[in-house]
């Protein structure tokens, strides 16, 4: 089988890009033939077109464009894809596709808003409120199946209408290496990595750092990561009386110094809200560290299992149960670490989220033939003897996993 | 109890897994229950394989009025998909081209999208069909291994007694002997590259098959030290088990294997492979026999030494026939029917 496969690669700065270059020679050992298609190139002849979809216009819009082109099996890395699709429509010019594609997921209603939209007279939808209008539409049209990471984005494809099949399959993780430390002191040391925004609850973070400090003033914390335009992380800290005693920043990193950095940490924070329904590659790493994890409860995060990550409710109590549960994670690290690494090891194996990925692929390319074939056996033996309804004989092969 | 043994039938072939279902019938009414064989032919072309099982799966044994099947007994693929309610397996092997021989000389499967989703259909069934049973049996640790891992269920190993000879121990002639059909992965061949590397070693090859043409070219010029008899009748059989030095036994992987019983029950050593698979359950290594690296200059080595050190052979070949005596029809009978 020979499989056409979009996605950015490194060293696009992109998560799915990492994720593909983590799959792909995985994959290869058990496709017969994996064509990595870069932008602007002519799409090759395959059996079955993968479409990585992310909701970065820059990093996926010509990924959505081959989609158009030629459908196929959709990763569904993140659910919410609004900022996506305004980018391929209105940041292309073309606010008539937006109109379109807001109309065709919610109606009337979502035109006369992506009017206001477009006449400046309402707030950009995918930076106000896109967790209430995914926008996923334009793109489940297109798939002959998905591919999704989480219960949580399986349900939301659903719910926006989706019928074809979809496989669910674990983000994979990174081969077990030897990770020299950095050599950071704290006590504890708080780890945060990722872009810094609203979105990662870093405000929430910060003042729950703050109440942990009061009970443990050697604690440091470690933000790696560039801060979001519009955050301003400095007035923050200052306000907070953060000051450079606790507070280690590091902006965008390499992938070696990352692992080094998370590896020196006590206990990881990953908290999201709203969640767009993706995955974090940054929790995979610090689970496979064997890491204390903090998440929001909330999305995927809410799927990890309870005695593998410490889970935050986004209510009005956040900060103290970030402090609360940064103070168990740190008294429970051993378990905590063990716990999580043993999941990782077991859902998250590279090789057994391959073999998901090959059985999927197979199945997009070649199911529906085999079961067309199989109905039109059982009809024509039906008919051959005289029955008119073989119906029944269908739901037999259908409860067998034959058809 | 009224019992059903099912087992699938390739027209006019009949091997070891006929043989263990006839034998199960047989000691089934020998201890007061009625049994009888539940067969359907059996073909696996491409997607021909999905039809057989699809077959297998319309049959719901029921029994008739007054006389319901209190039991089904399913034995390998795809026989295991019919629909009873007290359905045990008792497992000789899944469809290995869909499993362990995919993407290998022995699988059958193309790159295809038709042939990929043919052998995705298969697993789909086998995870339905086993997700029924009642319990599952396995013939042997490499089989309930497979189960495992490409199926994800659990298997209580439960080997089968060979078939009925009148086993003996008449001493040694000398020769190795090999019982097998003459397919290519139970590697005949490297028994006769064996006995080319080593001018003492005399072989009697036993059996039938596709590749006899082949190894009987690949065997000549060796005056005479190589015999083929093609098929044997029992009491030949048991005979030639009688008064061979040591009995070879090395496919690729094999699923469980009756000729080491049939050897240990003539009280002889048993010479295979690491690579065995299933075989290597009861051949051990200065216990039951020698396992060798899958090379003729090792395998050749190991049976001069049998040759050279007979009080050894003999040794090992009554450790063997103490285990080969512990598997027995009471024993798989109480097990299947508990």
């Amino acid at each position: 089988m020979k499989v056409a496969y979009y996605s950015p690669m490194p060293p696009s700065r992109s998560g799915i890009a990492d994720y593909s270059a983590l799959l792909l020679p995985a994959l290869r050992e058990r496709v017969e033939e994996i064509v990595v298609v870069e932008p602007g190139k002519r799409a090759p002849r395959a059996d079955l077109a993968l479409y990585h979809v992310g909701n970065n216009p820059e990093a996926h819009g010509w990924i959505v464009d081959a989609l158009k082109r030629r459908p196929g099996v959709v990763v569904l890395h993140e659910l919410v894809l609004h900022h996506l699709i305004a980018g391929i429509t209105i940041g292309r010019g073309h606010g008539r596709g937006y109109l379109d594609a807001m109309e065709r997921d919610y109606g009337v209603v979502g035109r006369l808003l992506a009017l206001g939209v477009l006449d400046n007279l309402l707030p950009l939808i995918w930076e106000t409120q896109p967790e209430r209008f995914p926008l996923t539409g334009t793109v489940l049209d297109l798939a002959e199946g998905l591919i999704v990471h989480s219960s949580y984005v399986e349900r939301g494809a659903r719910e926006a209408g989706y019928g074809g099949p979809i496989w669910r399959i674990p983000h994979p993780t990174w081969p077990e290496e030897t990770i020299e430390p950095a050599e950071l002191a704290g006590d504890p040391l708080v780890g945060c990595f990722g872009y810094l925004n609203m979105n990662k609850r870093i405000p929430q973070l910060l003042e729950g750092f703050t109440l942990l400090r009061q009970s443990r003033p050697g604690a440091r914390l470690l933000l790696v990561g560039d801060a979001a335009e519009r955050f301003d992380l400095d007035r923050r800290l200052e306000r907070l009386g953060i000051g450079d005693e606790a507070l280690i920043r590091e902006s965008y990193v390499s992938e070696s110094r990352f692992w080094a950095l998370m590896a020196a940490c006590d206990v990881l924070v990953n908290l999201r809200s709203p969640t767009m329904g993706e995955t974090s590659g940054s929790v995979i790493r610090g689970l496979s560290l064997g890491k204390p994890m903090l998440v929001s409860d909330l999305g995927w995060f809410a799927e990890l299992p309870d005695g593998v990550a410490l889970k935050i409710p986004v209510d009005e109590y956040e900060a103290p149960t970030i402090a609360a549960a940064l103070e168990l994670a740190t008294a429970h690290a051993a378990e905590l670490g063990a716990a999580a690494r043993e999941y990782v090891r077991g859902e998250h194996d590279l090789g057994r989220v391959a073999h998901a990925y090959v059985s999927a692929l197979e199945e997009a390319a070649g199911g529906e033939a085999v079961s067309n074939a199989m109905l039109l056996r059982i009809a024509q033996a039906a008919t051959d003897a005289g029955l008119d309804d073989p119906s029944e004989i269908v739901r037999a092969a259908r409860a067998a996993g034959l058809v | 109890m009224r019992v059903a043994v099912c087992r699938p039938q390739v027209p006019f072939v009949y091997g070891g897994a006929e043989i263990v279902a006839d034998d199960l019938v047989a000691e089934l009414r020998l201890r007061g229950h009625e049994a009888e064989i539940v067969s359907v032919p059996y073909g696996w072309e491409g997607m021909r394989v999905l039809d057989h099982a699809f077959i297998w799966r319309l049959l719901e044994l029921k029994g008739s009025p007054g006389k319901p099947i209190d039991l089904a007994i399913a034995t390998k693929f795809p026989s295991y998909g019919l629909r009873h309610p007290n359905k045990v397996v008792w497992l000789l092997h899944q469809f290995r081209q869909a499993y362990d021989f995919d993407r290998t000389e022995f699988g059958q499967f193309s790159e295809s999208p038709l042939d990929r989703a043919t052998r995705l259909a298969i697993e789909r069934f086998d995870r339905v069909a086993f997700g029924e049973a009642k319990r599952i049996f396995a013939t042997s640790g490499n089989v309930a291994g497979r189960l495992k891992r490409y199926s994800g269920f659990d298997a209580q190993v439960l080997p089968h007694p060979p078939q009925k000879l009148a086993y003996r121990t008449d001493g040694s002639d000398g020769f190795v002997l090999s019982v097998n059909r003459l397919d290519r992965y139970k590697r005949i061949d490297l028994l006769i590259e064996a006995a080319k590397a080593e001018p003492g070693l005399r072989a009697v090859i036993v059996g039938e098959g596709p590749e006899r043409g082949r190894l009987e070219q690949l065997a000549s010029g060796m005056n005479g030290r190589i015999e083929f008899t093609g098929r044997v009748d029992p009491d030949r059989l048991a005979d030639l088990y009688a008064r061979c030095l040591a009995v070879y036994y090395a496919p690729v992987d094999e699923d469980f294997g009756m000729v080491p019983y049939e050897a240990f029950l003539s009280a002889k050593p048993v010479v295979t492979t690491l690579d065995a698979g299933g075989p290597l359950d009861v051949v051990r290594e200065g216990e039951t026999g020698i396992v060798v690296a899958p090379d003729a200059a090792e395998l050749a080595r190991a049976c001069a030494h049998l040759a050279a050190h007979p009080d050894e052979a003999r040794t090992l070949g009554e450790a063997g026939k103490a285990v080969a005596e512990r598997v027995t029809w009471d024993a798989c009978i109480d097990a299947l029917l508990s």
